[in-house]
């Protein structure tokens, strides 16, 4: 739900139950009006009926004369002797309309007052046609539909121009915030608002940013200069093995030693030129591009591998063109790694298969079973046991491709485990 | 053969100087930006090894300094950032080789000896050990004048020897050599035996003398 939808709707709900509430109350109030009026309108017509009669002066005969052409004449009054004088009352009554049936059912409100004549109780019913309730409630509910129908409108006007105007350094905060990418570790430049409270949240994003970004370059600056402080004593350590064998009088058992440590300082080299290459990805170089077809450069390195893939049986499929955007250098190096890869857990005589497409690199190797697919591209979290790599190689791939918005698969089919980047 | 080792770092000098001095290079040391600079500008050399990161100055000065003094000084670039764009820049300075650290001494050996020989015999670059003959430039062995056909690895492998006469060469730094940047990716060196097998069997089939020895299970050696 969107943030504007919301105050809309408790508007609407409120609106809806305040219009529906005033029903009910609207119909109390005209109906109460109505029947004062009817009264006063029933007692002024029974009060000048009753002078107007009593200034006549009849006899009885006449009376009697009088009162039965009068209830002839006027249905809606009454006049007719009573039994004795009572104070005045009123009632309200629903009578089918005798005149025009199409009509129905008519509301009827009537007065019945009491007085003599020479001496005499008359009674006297003035009755007035009065607004059913039934008509009222439905005029009123019609109009009340009307109204809220006007105002939700309005509501929803008034939120899209509210949203348009007042919203508008919110959103357009919340779309820069969204474009934010830390690897490109640039400060977001936020629009100036009047308003107190985006102001106060800019400037607190932007606080929030720096000193993301801060401490983002310090730590791949970290790893950048601890990489480069390592290799000058790793070339020490390396150039003293390399006057070692030199040494007269070695043994066969010493230089198996030499040749041990030459190749564990191989692999702490082999890591830290790795560690240092994923910082420098990261870190926004190699941004050279070309546009090239991925067959050459998987030619070039597979040559330079011939020698690690000969004890395997090879499928190779090169023939179709595959052309993508990129760095060459760091085409080549997620090349290698994957090939590397694929080569070092692949067992003797064993099976890979590497096959372009127009759109995609497919690369499989055998292998006996599934490797954790969440731990695959992650740093050093070697996903099968008993890797003698780097640990980086797969992560340093897995960073190429995220900066070409490549797409990188593994499954595990047929006892094949299976890369495949699309491009 | 003069080298000037540029190098603040004094251990790895040292280990430096004691492998080239047994090569019959005469080495000297400058330890910061200021010696450096000193040294070219006074003397010349057959190889300059220059650390780019200096105390006093970058090293891509020395460069700048020794194309604007016109001085024909091979140079070696020995770096510790392994930076595409240094090594770019450098070359375009008229740097002859960039080196990344760490490196094997015998391959720093072998880089030295390609640079002076390109330097020294630019035409007719020709390689003579008794009976054998190499010529750097058509890539050819020729042993009692008798062409002998050697696989690309096999060619590198003979000439990194002869850059490291009577040398002891690790496995571990022959399959660096042979395999570059990929070297790093390979935990496995078993395909260095293959390779030095068959260029021995070449070699003695053509009647050249046994010159590539095998020692102590793990190291080669090219003696003579």
């Amino acid at each position: 739900m969107k943030l504007l939808d919301k105050p809309l709707k408790a508007f609407a709900s409120y609106a809806l139950i305040v219009l529906a509430c005033s029903i009910p109350v609207y119909f109390l109030i005209i109906d109460k009006i109505w029947v004062h009026e009817i009264n006063e309108h029933n007692l002024i017509v029974a009060e000048s009926t009753k002078k107007n009669l009593l200034k006549l002066n009849l006899n009885d005969e006449q009376l009697a004369e009088a009162v039965k052409l009068w209830n002839s004449l006027q249905p809606e009054t009454k006049l007719q002797p009573a039994e004795k004088l009572k104070p005045d009352s009123t009632y309200n009554v629903y009578r089918e309309n005798t005149y025009m049936p199409d009509k129905g059912y008519d509301r009827y409100h009537g007065l019945v007052t009491y007085f003599d004549i020479s001496g005499k109780p008359y009674s006297l019913t003035v009755e007035t046609n009065i607004e059913e309730s039934y008509e009222t409630i439905a005029a009123i509910t019609a109009i009340t539909v009307l109204f809220f129908i006007v105002l939700l409108v309005g509501f929803i006007k008034l939120n899209k121009r509210i949203s348009a105007k007042l919203w508008m350094p919110f959103y357009q905060t919340l779309e820069k915030i969204k474009a934010f990418d830390l690897n490109q570790q640039e400060a977001i430049p936020f629009e100036k608002s009047d308003i107190n409270e985006f102001e106060v949240m800019n400037t607190s994003i932007n606080k929030l940013i720096e000193s993301n970004v801060a401490v983002f370059r310090q730590q791949k600056e970290f790893t950048e200069n601890a990489s480069h402080e390592l290799q000058t004593p790793l070339a020490v350590v390396q150039g003293k093995l390399d006057l070692l064998i030199q040494t007269d009088g070695i043994t066969d058992k010493q230089s198996t030693i030499i040749e041990e440590t030459n190749n564990a300082l191989s692999r702490i080299s082999r890591i830290n030129k790795n560690l240092l290459l994923l910082a420098k990805i990261e870190n926004q170089q190699f941004l050279e591009k070309e546009r090239l077809n991925i067959a050459e450069p998987l030619k070039e390195i597979l040559e330079l591998l011939s020698d690690m893939l000969e004890d395997k049986s090879l499928q190779i499929d090169l023939h179709r063109e595959c052309f993508v955007e990129g760095n060459r250098i760091l085409i080549e190096i997620m090349l290698t790694n994957l090939l590397v890869n694929c080569i070092r857990h692949t067992a003797l005589e064993a099976q890979i298969n590497i096959e372009l497409k127009e759109d995609r690199l497919i690369i499989s190797n055998t292998g006996s079973s599934t490797l954790k697919t969440e731990k695959l591209f992650k740093r050093f979290s070697a996903a099968a046991i008993q890797t003698p790599g780097s640990g980086l190689g797969l992560s340093i791939v897995k960073e190429i491709c995220k900066r070409y918005n490549w797409d990188i698969q593994y499954d595990y089919v047929n006892n094949l485990h299976t890369f495949t980047v699309k491009f | 053969m003069k080298v000037l080792i540029i190098e603040d770092e004094p251990e790895l000098a040292k280990d430096m100087i004691s492998y080239l001095s047994d090569q019959n290079y005469l080495c000297e040391l400058a330890v910061d930006f200021q010696e450096a600079l000193d040294k070219i500008r006074f003397y010349t050399y057959d190889c300059i090894l220059l650390d780019l990161m200096l105390p006093g100055g970058s090293g891509m000065k020395i460069l700048d300094e020794l194309k604007a003094e016109h001085k024909e000084d091979g140079v070696i670039i020995i770096s510790a950032k392994n930076s595409l764009e240094d090594k770019i820049t450098g070359l375009q300075l008229g740097a002859d080789d960039y080196l990344a650290k760490p490196f094997h001494l015998p391959e720093l050996a072998a880089r030295i000896y390609s640079v002076i020989r390109r330097r020294h015999f630019g035409n007719s670059n020709v390689i003579e050990q008794n009976e054998v003959k190499i010529d750097l430039l058509a890539k050819t062995v020729t042993v009692k004048d008798e062409k002998v056909i050697l696989t690309k690895k096999e060619f590198n492998m003979l000439v990194f020897f002869i850059g490291n006469k009577n040398k002891v060469i690790s496995k571990s730094a022959l399959a660096e050599h042979l395999s570059g940047d990929l070297a790093d990716m390979l935990d496995n060196h078993d395909f260095i035996y293959a390779h030095i097998k068959n260029l021995k069997k070449k070699l003695q089939e053509a009647g050249a003398g046994n010159y590539l020895k095998t020692l102590y299970g793990n190291g080669y050696k090219w003696e003579i």
